[in-house]
């Protein structure tokens, strides 16, 4: 018999944690915090593909999101999301991926530039890593983080946005029932004596082994180069969030229902995985939800991989990174000229992921995170046909406590201003007091932040 | 040394011969070394500790997520523990040791009948099973810490379940997961220690722990000798697991790990999800081949003038059917080689057209080992030729000649491209397009000189007979041997083979020889 319903809130591991084990002594101390107690609490980072049709994602005059062809249209759409979230979103423009660009990841490469702000080769961690790992601010929680796709799990450059310092690519769960199982599945306890039992023998057994391995683990740790020694970190890292499930630490919510796999025999790319991507879409955006407000973590990332051949809609072709994403003739900034007929087909696959988005934020309205939640979902590319990594049209949402006042059009301009800057942002709505974030062979572009309250 | 003639699944006509290399014996630190490192298995290589512990095969790796790769292989430095692959090596450990069965070979035959307090059993197993896992002897006080969770997982209950936990405790240790080579840390450069040698040669020529021979080998320090490594990796190449190992190694040097993910149009082929797993099957099955007679000779894979036909991919060839297993000659359809394979074909295409600049890319930098800047970094502005059903896709890609910002690199990538255009999207023959006819004609820069090509066939022939090919292949072999691209000591192996026999430098079983008798293969530099 599974119970769903919530066991009491427990800190036992946390105090575990503290308890002087070999694995504190790995961890390097974090940058300080600001005094002040840090306002937002959740992070959520999503990579959209194929870029953004320009056209129809500039808000109109009065920041009008419903005109007829927006992009952003889902996000000023009660009926399909319970309300509007038009104050709730900013949508920045003029952002490059300068990063990238100093160091050849352009192109699909550039998603690796997203939320690290540094190039192939940087080895610091993307920012949700960064504040859950390197900062902290994801230990209390089972998960310190959430990583999350739809459609492939390859772990090359071009697909993912999570890295560990160190500047290896995280993997993604694209299956929802192996989200649940990862995030909910240890809750889930069963009510019979003898499972019981055999719980907590397994939990004592787990212990031992966490023991016997982080004993190697620093033995290891000590001989190793510098230059490995991130690598071992992380797998520090892995072992803490290891010992909080072996040990047993709760929540106290009542778990989702346990996603039903019939209705995604597969859920990969071209493996005929297409038809039920938008079920699987769905379905992690509730499972990553609910995992926030359960307190199961607080940092999230969803890479929603290149979404082709879904048959979603109708008005679209069948090969949409051909055929719209590649085919697609901008205006620029002048607003004339281009192939007005591309530019409205990119806008409908936009509108479509951007009404995934609005479902996270409507999600997280529900549950009440919204106003402490940061949210960046932002694209590789700015003009797909280009494989631009200039001018990169980014939606931010949630009310970062406080950091972000939303129902707004802020155009940073033409000349490009370097990702960077918002990551700064980003860290310091979490209370980080730091100017500067990623890594570049040009410094100049990792200082400063964005003006975005 | 004496000359060993290769048997088992190798069925060499001829032996590898001896090598000639200067490095075969201890020369001390060379010029250029590797960085020391920590490198974590494949999941290939985790896939084979679990079954040499478990004593069985098991699917036990198939549930990670799959493997970051660097430098284009699986095999590289790069690889990391983190927490979702963790969490999941844990469930999938503890759910297989439930099913743990001391009956099997692999396990002391006390096991079978231990009682839950005979010591001396387990202290046998342990120690055994200890071997396999840290790829080398375990010192008594490790033995002694595994015999602690052998008597916490046996308390209450059985010999078996203790067992059960010291295989969970040995598939979960870092010792395990990591293959080091690091070196004594000694001040200045760093021989491997005796282990390292042992670990590295094993998984680097077999894609498995070592054997008790090579463990024997190791711990009396026979394998500071670079012939000692060389007969004993000759020995390692008997067994057949190690086929597995070569497959991938080209699958990964030439890109072809990426044709499971590729969709076609269904306006170019139907039911390509199938298809896919045919064309990977005569790829493999054609390196199996290669390898077991001809010791994985470039000249062969690139030119050999036949191939290993699934069933299922015979129509799509448009051929009848043949024995399974059987050589068939498909140089009469213009497939001479691997690269004429629909496998290589597919993968480097579009989804609904042939793509001479990716198809001329794939070769020229994993076959010549080329570098190209993208075109962003050039400042040039791609522009993909629109859809024209009235023109081929030669003469649509032909634009790049025409632009000059295009033309520097388009002009070498497109020559070679283009031989391979009688080659749709899917791999699929034709000799005409959009109703004209196909033009393979194209050129490249081979040793130094320009050959002309009258089509994708002759690209391979010259391929097949050049120096730069197998000064790449070696690259490669370094590459794959480094878990990382690390040029200078790649240009030093590169230089070092001048002096090896045509059989070694032309053949991958052979350059894999070379290096691990080399001292880049021993030394590595000061931490």
């Amino acid at each position: 018999m599974i119970r769903r319903t919530s066991l009491p809130i427990s800190r036992r591991a946390a105090l575990a944690l503290g308890a002087g084990t070999a694995l504190a002594s790995l961890f390097p101390a974090p940058r300080p915090l600001r005094a002040a107690t840090a306002p937002a609490k959740y992070f959520i980072g999503v990579y959209m593909p194929h870029g953004m049709a320009r056209e129809f994602w500039v808000p109109k005059p009065g920041f009008d999101l419903s005109y007829a062809g927006s992009s952003l249209a889902p996000f000023d759409d009660p009926t399909s999301h319970g309300r509007s979230f038009r104050d709730q979103i900013v949508a920045l423009e003029g952002l490059d991926l300068t990063a990238g660009i100093r160091s050849s990841t352009v192109g699909h490469d550039a998603s690796r530039v997203i939320l690290t702000g540094s190039g192939t080769n940087g080895q610091n961690a993307s920012i949700d890593q960064f504040l859950a790992v390197e900062q902290g601010l994801g230990q209390a929680t089972p998960l310190s983080s959430l990583v999350l796709g739809v459609g492939s799990a390859n772990p090359a450059l071009q697909w993912c946005i999570s890295y560990a310092k160190g500047g290896t690519a995280l993997p993604k769960i694209i299956d929802p029932l192996a989200t649940f199982n990862h995030a909910f599945g240890q809750f889930l306890v069963d009510s019979d004596p003898t499972a019981i039992a055999r719980a907590q023998r397994e939990q004592r057994l787990g212990k031992s082994l966490l023991d016997y391995w982080t004993t190697d683990l620093a033995a290891l740790r000590a001989r190793a180069p510098v230059a490995e020694r991130d690598k071992l970190d992380q797998h520090a890292t892995a072992l803490r969030e290891l010992e909080k499930r072996v040990i047993g630490q709760s929540v106290g919510c009542v778990a989702p229902s346990t996603p039903d796999p019939t209705q995604f025999p597969i859920v990969a790319s071209y493996q005929g995985g297409e038809p039920y991507f938008d079920v699987i879409c769905n379905l992690q955006i509730d499972l990553m939800s609910h995992a926030l407000a359960c307190g199961v973590t607080h940092f999230s990332t969803l890479f929603l991989a290149d979404l082709s051949r879904t048959h979603f809609d109708p008005e679209l072709p069948e090969d949409i990174h051909t055929d719209v994403a590649h085919r697609y003739v901008t205006s620029g900034r002048s607003g004339s000229g281009g192939d007005p007929t591309s530019q409205a087909r990119l806008a409908r696959q936009n509108r479509y992921i951007y009404g995934k988005i609005a479902r996270i934020l409507q999600r997280l309205s529900e549950s009440g995170l919204l106003d402490q939640t940061v949210l960046v979902a932002m694209s590789d590319m700015g003009d797909p046909a280009q494989h631009s990594s200039r001018q990169i049209p980014t939606l931010l949402a949630g009310g970062w406590g406080g950091a972000l006042r939303g129902g707004r059009h802020i155009d940073l301009g033409a000349q490009g201003t370097p990702s960077n800057r918002l990551l700064v942002s980003v860290q310091q709505a979490f209370g980080v007091e730091s100017d500067s974030y990623g890594q570049s062979i040009d410094p100049s572009i990792l200082s400063g932040s964005l003006a975005l309250t | 040394m004496t000359c060993t003639r290769i048997a088992s699944w190798l069925m060499l006509t001829t032996a590898l011969g001896c090598g000639t290399s200067p490095s075969a014996t201890d020369h001390g630190p060379p010029t250029q070394a590797l960085e020391p490192a920590l490198r974590r298995l494949s999941i290939a290589e985790l896939e084979a500790e679990a079954q040499a512990l478990l004593g069985t095969s098991t699917e036990l790796a198939s549930a990670l997520p799959p493997d970051a790769r660097q430098s284009d292989y699986s095999r590289n430095v790069g690889q990391s523990v983190d927490s979702l692959l963790l969490g999941q090596w844990f469930d999938a450990t503890r759910a297989a040791t439930e099913q743990l069965d001391l009956g099997q070979a692999r396990f002391p035959t006390c096991a079978r009948t231990a009682a839950v307090d005979d010591q001396a059993c387990a202290q046998t197993t342990v120690a055994s099973l200890a071997s396999a896992a840290f790829r080398r002897t375990p010192s008594a006080s490790e033995v002694q810490q595994l015999l602690a969770l052998f008597n916490l997982g046996a308390e209450g209950t059985d010999f078996r379940s203790g067992i059960a936990l010291v295989v969970r405790g040995l598939l979960g240790s870092p010792k395990l997961l990591y293959a080091t080579t690091l070196g004594e840390g000694a001040p200045g450069p760093n021989r491997l220690s005796n282990d390292e040698l042992g670990s590295e040669l094993s998984l680097l020529i077999s894609g498995q722990p070592p054997d008790e021979p090579l463990l024997l080998a190791a711990a009396r320090g026979e394998l500071v000798s670079g012939h000692e490594r060389e007969r004993q990796a000759l020995r390692l190449l008997q067994r057949s697991e190690s086929r597995f190992l070569y497959r991938r190694f080209i699958q990964e040097w030439l890109g072809l790990i990426g044709l499971n993910g590729l969709a076609k149009s269904s306006q170019v082929v139907s039911g390509f999800p199938a298809l896919r797993e045919a064309m990977l099957s005569e790829t493999n099955q054609f390196v199996d081949d290669v390898f077991s007679h001809q010791a994985g000779s470039l000249a062969a894979l690139l030119a050999g003038n036949y191939s290993i036909v699934p069933a299922a991919l015979a129509g799509f060839y448009g051929i009848q059917p043949t024995t399974l297993g059987a050589r068939v000659d498909l140089t009469s359809l213009g497939r001479i080689g691997i690269l004429q394979q629909a496998s290589f074909l597919a993968t480097f295409a579009h989804e609904s057209e042939s793509a001479p600049v990716l198809r001329g890319k794939a070769v020229l930098t994993r076959l010549l080992c080329l570098d190209f800047p993208k075109p962003t970094d050039l400042g040039v502005e791609i522009v993909f030729p629109p859809a024209d059903p009235e023109a081929t896709t030669r003469e649509r890609f032909d634009g790049h000649a025409a632009n000059a910002a295009c033309r520097g690199c388009h002009a070498t990538l497109d020559g070679v491209g283009f031989a391979f255009e009688n080659f749709d999207a899917a791999g699929r023959f034709r000799s005409s397009e959009s109703g004209r006819a196909i033009d393979t004609t194209g050129s490249i820069e081979l040793d130094g000189h320009e050959v002309a090509l009258a089509d994708s066939s002759a690209l391979s022939r010259a391929l097949a007979d050049s120096e730069q090919v197998r000064q790449c292949a070696a690259r490669q072999v370094a590459r794959f041997a480094a878990g990382k691209t690390d040029g200078l000591v790649e240009q030093a192996f590169v230089d070092s083979l001048r002096s090896a026999n045509a059989e070694r430098r032309g053949t991958f079983l052979g350059l894999f020889l070379e290096f691990v008798k080399s001292d880049w293969f021993a030394w590595r530099k000061s931490q």
